[in-house]
């Protein structure tokens, strides 16, 4: 009789952690954190990026304050969120275990792309990426939307574990 | 990161007495078990706390998660950013 066993995408593995994904999940991982870099470092009023770059200050009054933190603070997130990725890109790569902080930009780096994905697609709470339909024109979208959802979730999973 | 910001100068909108609140808001994507853990990580709460902060921004709309000096929450707030939560500031009622 075989035995299957579970293997969650993202473990605890000596004293660090362990990706169990295969190569083309790596692959999509990589080639949508370039995307990803190419849009940081593009126009700055991309819509697409709205979430990743929100305002501090929400009151109007308080509207001279968040010019000043965009043009002090925007740079910073930029250069923050390129760091991030090159680390992930290299914890892809990397022989297990890996540590809390390739694990860190990893969850921050899912993250992103989900902010970047759900603001296109326009995602509302009760959105379930399951449920769009073979024939709707976004499902490829709404599809890696449901996979970066499910790797950030064990990702943070595994870290919450002690 | 910087650890300074801009002294407010000639400011009429904001007073130097009352502290400023971060808030974090409700949106439709971060999930909420990132939202947790990464109050938990910035700001060093406990589980039962991040999780009812977490329980009150999705059931309420928003939460007070931080407040301090004008310096100190722009931090917060910037910290909150990178972790890609929507997180804005006023100063307190």
């Amino acid at each position: 009789m075989a035995r299957w066993q579970f293997r969650p995408p993202v473990e605890r593995y000596r004293g660090g952690f362990r990706l169990n994904l295969d190569d083309e999940e790596r692959d999509l991982v990589r080639r949508l954190l370039a995307e990803m870099q190419q849009l940081l470092v593009g126009s700055s009023d991309n819509p697409a990026l709205a979430r990743v770059f929100p305002a501090a200050y929400h009151l109007p009054e308080h509207a001279e304050h968040d010019a000043e933190y965009q043009r002090l603070m925007r740079e910073e997130l930029v250069a923050s969120r390129l760091t991030g990725i090159l680390m992930v890109s290299a914890a892809l790569d990397a022989k297990p275990p890996l540590n809390e902080g390739q694990m860190s930009a990893l969850m921050q780096g899912l993250n992103g792309l989900r902010l970047v994905l759900g603001t296109v697609l326009d995602v509302s709470e009760d959105d379930d990426p399951a449920e769009v339909t073979d024939d709707h024109p976004q499902v490829g979208e709404f599809q890696l939307y449901g996979f970066l959802s499910w790797l950030l979730e064990w990702t943070v999973r595994a870290m919450t574990e002690t | 990161m910087p650890t300074e910001v801009e002294a407010p100068t000639g400011d009429t909108t904001t007073s130097p007495d009352r502290p400023w609140v971060v808030l974090v808001w409700n949106d439709p994507i971060n999930l909420m078990s990132y939202v947790t853990f990464v109050l938990q990580k910035v700001f060093g709460y406990s589980l039962e706390k991040a999780t009812q902060l977490m329980l009150d921004v999705h059931e309420k709309g928003r939460a007070a998660v931080s407040s301090g000096t004008r310096e100190k929450a722009e931090l917060d707030v910037f910290r909150l950013h990178e972790h890609g939560l929507w997180a804005t500031m006023q100063q307190d009622d």
